[in-house]
């Protein structure tokens, strides 16, 4: 064994407690939100800034609120309130659309825990 | 035996190994269309960028024909069959919805009638056939019964190559239940003719997949149809397609009451004893008329009907949260939540 074989064994010691950690960790939030407006222009935007967003659909505007790294409508000119009461997206692949006003929004990056979600 | 350092870097490398495996990368192409009344999107791996474009851009052009071919209320192939319908005689049907005519008419044999496209009058009824669900109180009784009573069913069709006669006039044709399974069937069938190895096929909530998530099958998480997130979880293989019918996807309240679109032909009113069901299946238009057709069994009839339309793995909630699994179902399911009350029950 020499100096840097230890060295080796050590730096791997150090090192795979952060690989496990990284690659095991439960299902972490998203941190990017892709939202599409009702003539398909597509505006990225970060979770990690609280703010509030108006987007503009067919009926009128629909209203997101980015809040403690969610994302979520407020408010909508559709009669349903489907997307209102669909709540927060929050993990990696959630997506919620507005149908009747054309805007939908998906989020993305953190781990996710499922590849798709059936409903 | 004295530990050496051969025995540590063979132990490092086996640790290293592992701390890795859950977290292969695979780059995923998606793309999304505005379709069916819901969001359909699709996601290629590993696909070339300049492949991957061509190949999303004709997905999306067959289900945006799709759409318009078999919408229900719009003017379109179907929706001039229905006024062909409406008219006594035979007619010619557009050929591009043919195909579909003859497996909904076969799947609603199988299911004892209780996936019944034919009921298009009572969804219209309803206030479904519209861009906004209704609002206000529910049709009266009596114009609900009077269309029930004449029993609308796919078997008043005779379909002889592209030509179509129907015996009974209250058959107006609604394919709601069937559409996105027979689309997602030609998606993933279009997927795998173009050389495409691995890919998701999600049609608001429902979905087939083709192959695999990199070195893991793709991994599905069902929705939990009274609360946030997901009551159980799923890895679904090759070729399988995943389909789900809830109460909670369009609905309407009125004085307290829900009123879902998921129409028993029998009653005439929204089937009120199942929560969701969830079907898994190797056909996709199987998978999505069989979710409709169990869930208006609901929870005392839907193994019978499983067992006709040759459903062998499926999951029903009822109207109490009581969680019922086929035996093949219940080898491959995942419970994300803690439930009450789960029971395994076979197939007659």
């Amino acid at each position: 064994m020499t100096r840097a074989d230890w060295m080796v064994i050590v730096l791997a010691l150090i090192l795979l407690p952060v690989v496990y950690v990284y690659n095991w960790r439960p299902e972490a939030r998203a941190t990017l939100a892709r939202i599409t407006d009702a003539e398909h222009h597509v505006r990225t935007i970060r979770l990690d800034h609280d703010q509030v967003i108006h987007v503009h659909g067919k009926l009128g505007d629909s209203v997101l609120q980015v809040h403690n790294g969610m994302i979520r409508f407020i408010q909508s000119p559709c009669t349903t309130k489907f997307c209102i009461h669909s709540g927060w997206l929050k993990f990696d692949g959630d997506v919620m659309a507005c149908l009747p006003n054309g805007v939908y929004v998906e989020v993305s990056g953190g781990k996710r825990k499922y590849d798709s979600i059936n409903f | 035996m004295r530990l050496s350092y051969k025995h540590v870097l063979v132990g490092l490398l086996v640790l290293t190994i592992t701390a890795c495996h859950s977290h292969s990368k695979v780059a995923e192409t998606k793309d999304t269309i505005l379709a069916f009344g819901t969001l359909v999107e699709v996601t290629l791996l590993d696909v070339p960028k300049q492949d991957s474009q061509a190949i999303l851009k004709r997905i999306n052009d067959e289900i945006t024909y799709m759409h318009y071919a078999f919408h229900a209320w719009k003017p379109g192939p179907i929706g001039r069959t229905n006024q062909l319908l409406a008219a006594a005689g035979e007619f010619t049907a557009n050929p591009s919805v043919v195909p579909l005519l003859i497996k909904a008419q076969r799947l609603a044999r199988e299911s004892h009638d209780l996936f019944n496209p034919a009921i298009g009058k009572l969804i219209t009824l309803w206030g479904f056939h519209d861009d906004f669900p209704p609002e206000g109180p529910p049709p009266d009784d009596a114009a609900i019964q009077a269309l029930v009573k004449q029993h609308p069913s796919m078997s008043d069709l005779t379909i002889k190559g592209i030509r179509i006669s129907n015996t009974n006039p209250a058959v107006k044709l609604d394919l709601g239940a069937i559409a996105k399974g027979y689309a997602v069937d030609f998606v993933i069938d279009t997927l795998k003719a173009e050389g495409i190895k691995n890919a998701l096929i999600n049609a608001g909530g429902d979905l087939k997949v083709l192959g695999q998530h990199g070195d893991r099958p793709w991994h599905i998480g069902i929705r939990d149809p009274r609360g946030d997130g997901v009551i159980a979880s799923t890895d679904v293989q090759d070729g399988e397609a995943m389909f789900t019918s809830g109460d909670y996807e369009n609905y309407y309240e009125y004085k307290g009451k829900r009123y879902h679109q998921i129409i028993d032909p029998r009653t005439g009113y929204p089937a009120d004893k199942t929560r969701s069901i969830t079907v898994i299946a190797r056909d996709g238009a199987l998978a999505d008329a069989a979710a409709t057709a169990l869930f208006v069994a609901g929870p005392s009839q839907w193994l019978a009907i499983a067992k006709s339309m040759g459903i062998d793995q499926a999951m029903l909630i009822d109207a109490h949260g009581v969680i019922y699994m086929t035996p093949q179902m219940h080898k491959r399911i995942k419970l994300e939540k803690p439930v009450k009350d789960v029971r395994v029950v076979d197939l007659p």
